[in-house]
């Protein structure tokens, strides 16, 4: 896992890079330090320094992997909030906000049902009513118009 | 406290002028549109940009002005939609298109935007109802400099190229030096900085020999001496800068500015547009426009319906022409 | 004495029952807003900004300027308490402040930040109060090759984040460096890796990647190593046995650190630009260099956590200087706070105290309230705060994206920048994971734009040459102070160390 990120870093610097290569130039038309100088330093630098470390993970050989670990509640959490995303855009703050402490809630916190439905109602309620109500701070919008 | 006096005065007499101006709007209202607009309607007001910014400020004022002299028969529910340099809130607009009851003010990122980004929408697309004001430039030298007039400017530049702040490149602040050094026939560097504070920090301690700035902005530090303007970008000369010339007095005029105005969403109904430009007539007479006028130190200029269409896609040509000629944009 | 003259005149404005009242609601406010991630003192002045249209001015600038100092006082509770940093200048106080919660002292860390907090901005007001004359001198003398050689001296708190995964650190910050070179290039107008998005032509904003990074990766973290499971409380213990104060060992080993530190702070904050950022790291490195505990730092160090505390309040004291005598609004939230004056039709500039001596010395002596205000509702509010993390961590963590993300939303009412959040917690689990600094990243996130621009804008003004740097006195002076700090300072604690270990040896 931890060369397989290691080489996720080391694809995006690449692209990084040949962008700055490609698209930005070096120095600007009036002799002067263009916007492609600092790209072009910082990209060869990142690839650099990520050859670099992938060379020595390699030599290292196989870190065994940490036992105490739980990677399938760490996935699920990432997925739920990728829905959030999702939700957010499609439905609007409040409504977005009370599927997802709904769900989440149902899944971590087993067993409590009265306590999770008072939650998921009570918080996004809370935070609008302080974001939308007290300090007229924006809140996402739906996409679609609701019918309240 | 002066200004609470100040604000009392102006209410009082707002009593008088809504008393005047509501009689020829009574009679004029319906002989333009029947329905339109309606008092049922909430009219959704896109501010693109945040709160306590120049276009907000412009929003509110022209919101408040409405209100007290009760032009706007509904109610006015003005939004915040900032976000992408104003991409978002007139992206919005764009997208009611047809509807009367979208609109929303502009200012300059609604020329430069387009020219940046690939936003859907060009700012001749809107129905356009009014340029009310325009941002213009002064220069201005730091007060110890041996400077003393935009002649000694000139000259001096040619003699050595000067270097001029301002605030960004694909912005007015850019363009009007430029087209400026070009009439005048001299050559300097620009460096563009993030804000009118940065800029004005780097003249203070000498690092730059001159910037463009909205004058509002160093009001403060022209009267005390700190900063000398020697030229303005305007067409006339505002009462806080007295005495200093513009660039059509010295034979460099330059016709740039940027458009601060009213918007319709596109393609809004014809009699929608006729009652907003009917209504700005009166807005602009208000005092309280005045005041805001003079507080910002904009330059007032009034031009009303496809006049303003004419001047955008003008002034959004003249840019787009100086920053592909420099390579900013492609 | 004529400052005391004026100070009283601006007392007896300050002190009347409604502008208390005003000062105490704005403190509160403010405070309630910084604990949210994502604003800080700019962005909750903006947003409450439209609550004072109509007030009375001083009556509405003393609370402005309370929402400005509440918001500095309640951004760092977040970072103690869920390593979320609500603006750039609180990050440094993640580095020992979080360290120090998870070690179950969340009641000491908190109640220390308060009082450093109070003190750094108490020390800036009378600084204010005495030598604002002076100061003005202090911030007419920075252009470019100063800020230039400013952000470099933030970056030396990198070396100081790095630490033993050197490799893995710098390539932290690099990706933060091309982070930052995101949006339209300020000298020339052109695109940089903005792929035609409008949203990204001002670049990528710090706070949704800071949210991200500390924010959710650090909750990724905890649910990886299966702290939802437990009981009570989470990322951070709560030890029952824990004293809700700070010992005396933590008041005595932190006076000097304090006393220090509001004066840097304060300097760094004159200057505008960065002010109360590059002040709270300057603040953390030069602290731990001069440290005989360096390695304790990071660890959960108090002194780590007071000295950028101080500094940074220190500093948002320190940005009135600009504002007030010159017009120049030294940061973020001075911006918002000088759009207010000009709403009033003020106009700030050299000849502002003079013209508007009332309001001028209103405002001041409202900060000495408002600080004190601050630290008295500080107090009351830490033990709530304090409860919250007594909350099971599985739910208190959705609890915590919730906020975070529409805390994120509504700064700048963008789904970019929402969506940014959540691909920089995602990394920021994996940066965490495998031994990355997101630390590292977001400084340079900060500093690396403000060292990019700064260093092109004095090479065109330069025509080229580096000598800029030596031929104007102020960055002489910047050169100067660098080398001190980096040379000189180590050089003596490393003396101080070895005469220390020589007389133990000794005896």
């Amino acid at each position: 896992m931890r060369i397989a990120f290691l080489f996720v870093v080391l694809a995006g610097a690449v692209y990084y890079t040949s962008v700055a290569f490609l698209d930005l130039s070096f120095l600007s038309r009036t002799g002067r330090l263009g916007p492609g100088f600092f790209p072009r330093i910082v990209g060869v630098a990142a690839i650099a320094m990520t050859i670099w470390v992938i060379v020595d993970a390699l030599r290292e050989g196989r870190a065994p992997d940490d036992e105490s670990s739980t990677w399938g509640d760490v996935l699920m959490l990432m997925a739920l909030a990728v829905a959030y995303a999702v939700l957010l855009r499609l439905f609007g703050g409040l409504i977005a906000t009370v599927i997802y402490l709904g769900l989440t809630l149902s899944l971590l916190n087993r067993g409590h049902h009265r306590q999770n439905a008072v939650l998921s109602i009570a918080i996004p309620g809370a935070v609008y009513l302080l974001f939308d109500r007290l300090l007229n701070a924006n809140m996402p919008p739906a996409l679609f118009d609701m019918p309240f | 406290m002066t200004i609470t006096s100040k604000a009392q005065r102006s209410w009082a007499h707002a009593g008088a002028m809504a008393a005047i101006l509501a009689l020829p709007l009574g009679v004029a209202a319906p002989a333009i549109a029947q329905d339109y607009p309606s008092a049922e309607e909430t009219l959704d007001w896109t501010i693109a940009f945040g709160p306590g910014g120049g276009n907000d400020i412009m929003a509110r004022t022209i919101i408040d002005i409405l209100t007290k002299y009760d032009l706007y028969p509904g109610d006015i529910a003005p939004e915040n939609r900032a976000g992408g340099s104003g991409a978002v809130g007139w992206g919005y607009l764009y997208a009611q298109s047809g509807d009367p009851y979208g609109i929303s003010t502009t200012s300059g990122s609604f020329v430069t935007t387009p020219l940046q980004a690939d936003t859907p929408w060009q700012p001749e697309d809107f129905t356009p109802v009014a340029l009310l004001a325009t941002d213009d430039l002064v220069l201005v030298v730091n007060g110890s400099s041996e400077i003393e007039t935009i002649e000694e400017f000139i000259e001096a530049a040619k003699a050595s190229p000067m270097n001029i702040g301002g605030t960004g490149t694909v912005n007015v602040d850019f363009i009007v030096p430029t087209l400026f050094a070009q009439s005048a026939g001299f050559e300097f560097d620009y460096v563009s900085f993030n804000s009118m504070a940065d800029q004005t920090t780097a003249l203070l301690s000498d690092a730059l020999d001159a910037m463009v700035g909205n004058p509002g902005e160093i009001l403060g530090l022209i009267e005390s001496g700190e900063l000398r303007p020697l030229v303005f970008s305007g067409q006339n000369t505002p009462a806080a800068l007295e005495g200093v010339p513009t660039m059509g007095d010295v034979g460099h005029d330059i016709g740039v500015s940027m458009p601060r105005g009213l918007i319709l969403a596109p393609d809004a109904p014809a009699a929608a547009q006729d009652w907003w430009i009917a209504t700005m007539q009166e807005v602009v007479e208000t005092p309280e426009w005045a005041d805001y006028i003079e507080g910002n130190t904009l330059t007032p200029t009034v031009i009303y319906g496809d006049d303003f269409r004419v001047f955008l896609e003008t002034t959004k040509n003249g840019f787009e022409e100086v920053l592909r000629s420099v390579g900013a944009i492609d | 004495m004529d400052i005391f003259g004026d100070l009283l005149m601006g007392l007896s404005v300050a002190i009347t029952p409604i502008n208390i009242l005003y000062l105490l609601a704005g403190a509160m406010v403010g405070m309630i807003v910084g604990v949210i991630p994502g604003f800080g003192p700019s962005a909750g002045l903006a947003i409450l900004l439209p609550m004072t249209f109509g007030m009375d001015p001083i009556g509405a600038i003393m609370m402005l300027a309370a929402i400005y100092y509440g918001a500095m006082y309640g951004g760092t509770i977040t970072s103690i308490l869920l390593n979320t940093p609500g603006e750039s200048a609180t990050v440094a106080s993640t580095f020992d402040g979080f360290p120090l919660a998870k070690k179950g002292r969340a009641g000491p860390a908190l109640v220390m930040q308060a009082v450093a907090s109070f003190v750094g901005g108490t020390v800036g007001v009378i600084m204010i109060t005495v030598l604002a004359p002076l100061f003005a001198q202090v911030s007419r003398s920075f252009g470019p090759p100063e800020y230039f050689l400013l952000a470099l001296m933030g970056m030396l708190t990198l070396i100081v984040m790095i630490g033993q995964h050197w490799k893995l650190g710098l390539i932290s910050a690099m990706i933060g460096f091309a982070l930052g070179t995101v949006g339209v290039d300020l000298e020339t107008g052109q695109g940089r890796y903005t792929f035609g998005s409008a949203e990204l032509i001002g670049g990528i904003y710090f706070i949704p990647i800071a949210i991200g990074l500390f924010g959710l990766g650090e909750l990724f973290y905890a649910f990886y190593k299966g702290l939802h499971k437990t009981g009570t409380g989470g990322i951070v213990q709560y030890d029952k046995e824990e004293r809700f104060w700070p010992t005396a060992k933590d008041w005595i080993s932190t006076r000097w650190t304090m006393a220090r530190h509001s004066v840097l702070g304060f300097v760094v904050g004159v200057i505008p630009g960065a002010g109360a950022t590059i002040a709270s790291l300057m603040a953390y490195s030069t602290e731990r260099s001069i440290s005989k505990t360096p390695e304790k730092f990071g660890k959960g160090e108090m002194a780590g956590l007071v000295a950028p505390e101080t500094a940074n309040n220190a500093a948002s004291s320190g940005a009135m200087i600009p504002l007030l005598t010159l017009g120049i609004p030294g940061s973020a939230s001075t911006a918002v706070l000088l759009a207010a004056f000009l709403l009033w039709g003020l106009r700030p500039g050299p000849l502002f105290m003079e013209q508007n001596p009332e309001l001028a010395w209103g405002l001041i002596a409202s900060m000495y309230l408002g600080n004190m205000a601050l630290l008295a509702i500080s107090i009351f509010a830490i033990p709530l705060f304090v409860q919250l993390i007594k909350v099971p961590y599985r739910v208190l963590g959705p609890t915590v994206v919730v906020i975070c993300t529409l805390g994120t939303f509504s700064v700048n009412a963008s789904f970019v920048e929402t969506y940014l959040m959540f691909a920089a917690g995602i990394i920021g689990f994996f940066m965490r994971l495998y031994g990355f600094s997101p630390a590292a990243l977001v400084l340079a996130l900060v500093l690396g734009p403000l060292a990019e621009e700064a260093l092109r804008q004095t090479l065109t003004i330069s025509r080229g040459s580096f000598m800029i740097f030596v031929e104007r006195p102020a960055s002489l002076w910047i050169i100067g102070v660098t080398i001190a700090l980096l040379v000189l300072l180590p050089l003596l604690n490393q003396v101080g160390k070895s005469a220390g270990q020589a007389e133990k040896a000794g005896s």
